[in-house]
């Protein structure tokens, strides 16, 4: 026997839809920013004030968006509550939809905390968000360090958590041989930190908060991130070269077979190095008293931080991708058919809508938030003078501070 | 590149990092991910299938008795018999090599610990089943089975997969797919009852009896009698797509050509 056709075989829908990517693309970028937002938040780092307050507005609001594309994945999502019902500690999705609302819970205590002394000085403000702050800050009470230094470690503890059931949930599908191995959790991990990091210079930039610390701390991160993912990605590789590794094995052997799957893992690489090579190039750049970013006079930082934003959507672009090819692209290759399923993505909801409909619920969370809520005055507890310019890092400039600040007024 | 070297590359890059996450990989082998307990079915019984595939003709009455009996819906099969042209390296000669396909109801099935709500369990007698009540359709065992086995039913968005007709078991009734099966290929049966038909034909041709990808350590509960090893495991053939449509345009499979 040297050649077989096989005649007949049905076509096998995939199991999991796109919102499964905005899910795991979402809760990772909500996990990474929240360890980004440590630093100052929960070891009251000044420096990484900055970085904090953009890194805290992505983490609530991707918090609050990623159990919704979760429970969208699921096909009967009013059966939720079955989870806890019938709760089975002997599977990772079960453990995680214990670990997920208690992490979402924390983050928002976290946050809520951070943001409260910025609430308090915000009641005064006529309208409507002057309401909100009054009936959001509880009290005029002060927020103790201690506490939003307590609650972050929750918050931490618990999104390591959350790490480790969404990577394990992969990683033991021994069905998946691609799936099947140890180094897709820490992979996932950095990955999202990677996408963090590049959402955190995005916001900047957007923001118009336009911190130079946080530009030259998240392209700090993005190094060592970029240089963690490509070791994983080696050791992976090496650890397979034996060719007992099924995860290994499955990949070569995909590579081989697909023209789609050769380009995948070429874009993957190319993509990786050159967002390393670019974050290193920035870095390295000599610092020069030059007109600065969004508009500012002066700058003490190479003029190409203006840019760093870009390397911040190509960040995003990898987390994002990365994920897509894991949970939707493995679900491709035929497990006992030859060759590859087809998946053309549908319009509807277990397509395109799906994932313009996650990003746009993300927009309006980052929007609501930005409406109502002080964060450019995030800080880890205390009190606020007033509520502009008191507690603004001196990296921040005081145009654009009060830019940002007259948008809550 | 040599063996040696080979293996050196690999140790290094298990010493490098996979230290670090050893006790990551100890803890989702131990506990989560385990079997939990058996519930409901006769604790006497344990029911499997060996499938002689020197009867089977690949006329498909099978996937046409199971897809009536059980009600699922087109394009979404329980069982199906997958057909395969295969040349003689040597003389050239064609031959149809016929698999029969369905749930393994394996001894050790990798689509139970992972259900969340454990909607999905294995019955005393070894038959896994679902609760499409409980089922939340999280899709979960579908991509933990390797064997293709389950699907997310378009109609009651659960999840769906063979029973080997549990319902007409516990009526005394053979399964559909047995009870059409033309040149008597499918043998269903109490393995416990050594004087059932499945436990004369497991004893009496032990030795050649092949299971599907046994490297999973699934225990498959399904026996293929006459099966080439070469097909217990992902058949390598080349895929040109040759759609089948439906009546209403909706592509339900492919056929491939070499």
């Amino acid at each position: 026997m040297n050649s077989t056709i096989e005649l007949l075989a049905p076509r096998y829908d995939i199991a999991w839809y796109p919102w499964a990517v905005q899910y795991f693309f979402m809760i990772a970028v909500s996990y990474a920013s929240l360890w980004l937002a440590a630093p100052a938040l929960v070891l009251g780092k000044k420096a990484w004030l900055p970085t904090a307050r953009l890194a805290l507005i992505a983490c609530v609001s991707t918090t609050l968006v990623a159990p919704v594309a979760l429970l969208a994945d699921l096909h009967q999502p009013l059966r939720f509550w079955h989870f806890y019902a019938y709760a089975n500690s002997h599977s990772w999705m079960s453990i995680g939809s214990v670990v997920l609302p208690l992490y979402l819970v924390s983050v928002l205590g976290l946050a809520w905390l951070a943001w409260r002394p910025a609430l308090q000085a915000q009641r005064s403000t006529p309208g409507l968000s002057g309401m909100i702050a009054t009936w959001l800050s509880l009290g005029s009470g002060i927020t103790p360090r201690a506490l939003v230094a307590v609650v972050g470690l929750a918050a931490l503890g618990l999104s390591s958590g959350i790490m480790l059931y969404t990577g394990a949930e992969l990683a033991i599908v021994k069905a998946r041989p691609l799936w099947n191995t140890v180094w897709l959790p820490p992979m996932l991990a950095t990955t999202g930190f990677i996408a963090a990091s590049g959402l955190v210079l995005v916001l900047n930039r957007v923001s118009r908060l336009c911190s130079q610390t946080a530009i030259r701390q998240m392209l700090y991160v993005l190094l060592v991130t970029c240089a963690l993912a490509g070791l994983i990605a080696i050791s992976w590789f090496l650890d397979g070269v034996n060719a007992h590794v099924g995860s290994v094995a499955a990949a070569l052997e995909s590579v081989r077979h697909s023209a789609s799957w050769r380009n995948t893992a070429l874009w993957g690489s190319i993509t990786g190095i050159a967002l390393f090579a670019a974050v290193l190039f920035l870095l390295t750049r000599p610092t020069l008293r030059l007109p600065g970013a969004c508009g500012a006079p002066t700058s003490h930082q190479p003029t190409l931080f203006a840019w760093a934003w870009l390397l911040g959507l190509v960040a995003i672009h990898m987390g994002w991708m990365f994920r897509w090819v894991v949970l939707m692209d493995v679900q491709h290759v035929a497990r006992n058919s030859a060759g590859f399923h087809h998946y053309g993505i549908p319009a509807g909801s277990s397509g395109i809508l799906g994932i313009v409909g996650t990003f746009g619920l993300w927009l309006a969370a980052i929007l609501l938030i930005e409406l109502f809520i002080p964060w450019r005055q995030a800080q880890q507890g205390g009190l606020i003078a007033t509520p502009t310019h008191a507690t603004q890092d001196a990296s921040t400039r005081p145009l654009t501070a009060k830019k940002g600040a007259s948008s809550h007024v | 590149m040599d063996a040696i070297r080979r293996s050196l590359l690999g140790q290094m890059a298990r010493l490098s990092a996979g230290a670090a996450l050893m006790p990551f990989s100890s803890l989702a082998q131990a506990g989560i991910n385990q079997q939990p307990a058996r519930r409901e079915g006769d604790p006497t019984k344990r029911y499997g299938m060996l499938i002689d595939l020197r009867q089977c003709i690949g006329c498909q009455a099978c996937t046409v008795s199971c897809h009536i009996e059980n009600a699922a819906p087109l394009g979404q099969f329980r069982t199906t018999v997958s057909q395969y042209e295969v040349q003689h390296q040597e003389s050239g000669e064609l031959a149809t090599f016929m698999l029969p396909r369905l749930c393994n109801h394996c001894e050790n099935p990798p689509c139970v610990p992972v259900c969340p709500v454990e909607a999905t369990y294995q019955q005393q007698d070894g038959i896994v089943v679902v609760d499409s009540d409980r089922c939340v359709g999280c899709a979960y065992c579908v991509n933990a089975c390797p064997y293709d086995a389950r699907f997310i039913n378009q109609r009651t968005q659960t999840a769906d997969k063979c029973t080997f007709c549990a319902h007409r078991l516990e009526a005394g009734l053979l399964p559909a797919c047995v009870e059409s099966c033309v040149g008597g290929a499918r043998v269903i049966g109490d393995m416990r009852d050594p004087q059932s038909q499945i436990s004369r034909m497991i004893h009496e041709h032990r030795d050649a009896l092949m299971v599907l990808q046994p490297e999973k350590h699934t225990l498959p509960q399904v026996f293929y009698l006459g099966m080439d090893e070469r097909f217990t495991t992902r058949p390598t053939a080349e895929p040109v797509a040759l759609e089948v449509l439906d009546p209403h345009g909706q592509e339900m499979g492919y056929e491939f050509h070499h």
